[in-house]
């Protein structure tokens, strides 16, 4: 291909450039997986049977009005929502499932988060959503025959003696656990803002002062021989 | 004006590599050794300016530059901008590998055009309201461009043109000021230090 344009294209130093952005090029495609890339973020964490959703921009604005589409494991849309005023979003889990939700913002930024299925606790594997939320003390006697679910049959012996299936005690637990950790978990959300670092910026700084030396090193030399 | 990955349907993708590809050809094809290191600062600023957030409009907006960068470079602000933007993609997560050749079109092909239709305002020789007048619009129409340019791309990926591209335009205007004004301040701050620098061709001395 080269052949004709000997002169332009290999003998002059501007092949220098160009090959070293193809070599960027590749470099740039082997290494990078498309998960990383998005300037909004969203961040979401499961509260009992309800999704806590917080979108921003990098820079720290939060994206108001951005649709927000959830998808199970086969990636069928499960629901649809849009961002309020903060950036959040909530949603009762429409299914146990590990769920892959997505932001889309304005002017085609678009943001991902997935939560696994395991972090998904405060829904029973078939039931509805409600049943789960029901108070421990009313439902005390009704439950058990619904709660087929994983390690029933061994009920712990403080359990039993407090009146409390396994299934409410693990509830009671996961609340206040929840409870507990809100704060924590909001701190986390604030601090994931994954916005440019310093050394990014010096960093990007130095690669194109260095694509620049590489230019003039064979341009110089391009001269001398 | 990153678009994120995902976003874009392939075919537009693909036609946006294809033509930055082109774009980035020619201005190399036009570089000259004396100009790699205005290109490398340029580039450089660019890179930085996306870091510069401008609080205003619905979303978050930031600087470009891309008309500063068509005035002083012309088609050379192909592979400036290529470059500047996937650092950003690199290293900033704006945008997306996927996404590069049509967002370096977005930012590069407005730059060229504005070079085109403004760039013989911005001379030396020219009157000193012609000179301001011709720097703004550069800077300021650059991004009207561009962000017109997005609005399409979402089109063609099944947004409606007019809401995507009026949502792009009007989150933008406060940039489009800023950067009319950032733009005339630096043909200005050119034209008493560096002249030669808004020549377009850079002119050896002989």
């Amino acid at each position: 291909m080269c052949q004709s344009l000997d002169r332009t294209c290999l003998g002059r130093f501007r092949s220098a450039p160009l090959l070293f952005f193809v070599l960027v090029g590749l470099w740039v495609a082997l290494h990078v997986t498309p998960a990383w890339a998005h300037k909004v973020t969203i961040f979401a964490y499961v509260e009992g049977d309800t999704v806590f959703t917080q979108s921003k921009f990098s820079g720290g604005k939060r994206a108001k009005n951005a649709t927000v589409l959830v998808y199970d494991k086969e990636g069928n849309q499960l629901l649809e929502g849009a961002t309020d005023e903060n950036g959040e979003f909530s949603f009762k889990v429409p299914k146990k499932t590990d769920l892959k939700i997505v932001l889309k913002a304005s002017m085609g930024h678009r943001g991902e988060w997935t939560i696994p299925e395991e972090e998904i606790t405060g829904v029973a594997d078939t039931s509805g959503t409600g049943a789960a939320e029901n108070e421990a003390a009313t439902a005390m006697h009704e439950e058990p025959s619904v709660a087929v679910t994983k390690a029933d049959a061994e009920s712990p012996a403080t359990a039993v003696a407090l009146g409390l299936s396994r299934e409410e005690f693990e509830q009671l637990v996961d609340k206040a656990l929840d409870r507990k950790l809100a704060p924590i978990l909001t701190m986390l959300t604030d601090s994931l803002d994954r916005g440019p670092k310093m050394s990014d910026v010096i960093g990007g700084i130095g690669y194109i002062f260095g694509l620049v030396g590489v230019g003039l090193y064979f341009s110089t030399r391009r001269k001398r021989g | 004006m990153h678009i994120s990955e995902g976003v874009l349907s392939p075919s537009v993708l693909i036609a946006g590599a294809a033509l930055t590809a082109v774009g980035v050809a020619v201005g190399l094809r036009k570089l000259e050794n004396e100009e790699i290191p205005s290109m490398g600062i340029l580039s450089a600023a660019f890179f930085v300016a996306s870091l510069v957030h401008v609080p205003a409009g619905p979303a978050s907006v930031h600087l470009v530059l891309n008309g500063l960068l068509g005035l002083i470079l012309g088609w050379k602000a192909f592979p400036a901008i290529l470059v500047a933007l996937g650092l950003q993609a690199l290293l900033f997560q704006f945008g997306g590998l996927t996404s590069l050749g049509v967002n370096t079109l977005n930012m590069a092909f407005p730059a060229v055009a504005c070079r085109y239709l403004f760039g013989w305002g911005v001379r030396v020789g020219a009157k000193p309201s012609v000179f301001v007048i011709s720097a703004f619009a550069c800077g300021s129409f650059a991004i009207l461009l561009s962000g017109v340019m997005v609005g399409f791309c979402l089109y063609l990926t099944g947004e409606a043109f007019l809401p995507a591209a009026k949502l792009v335009v009007a989150a933008h205007i406060p940039v489009m000021i800023i950067e009319g004004v950032l733009t005339t301040a630096c043909a200005l701050f050119l034209r008493r230090v560096k002249p030669e620098l808004l020549e377009g061709q850079y002119v050896p001395k002989s």
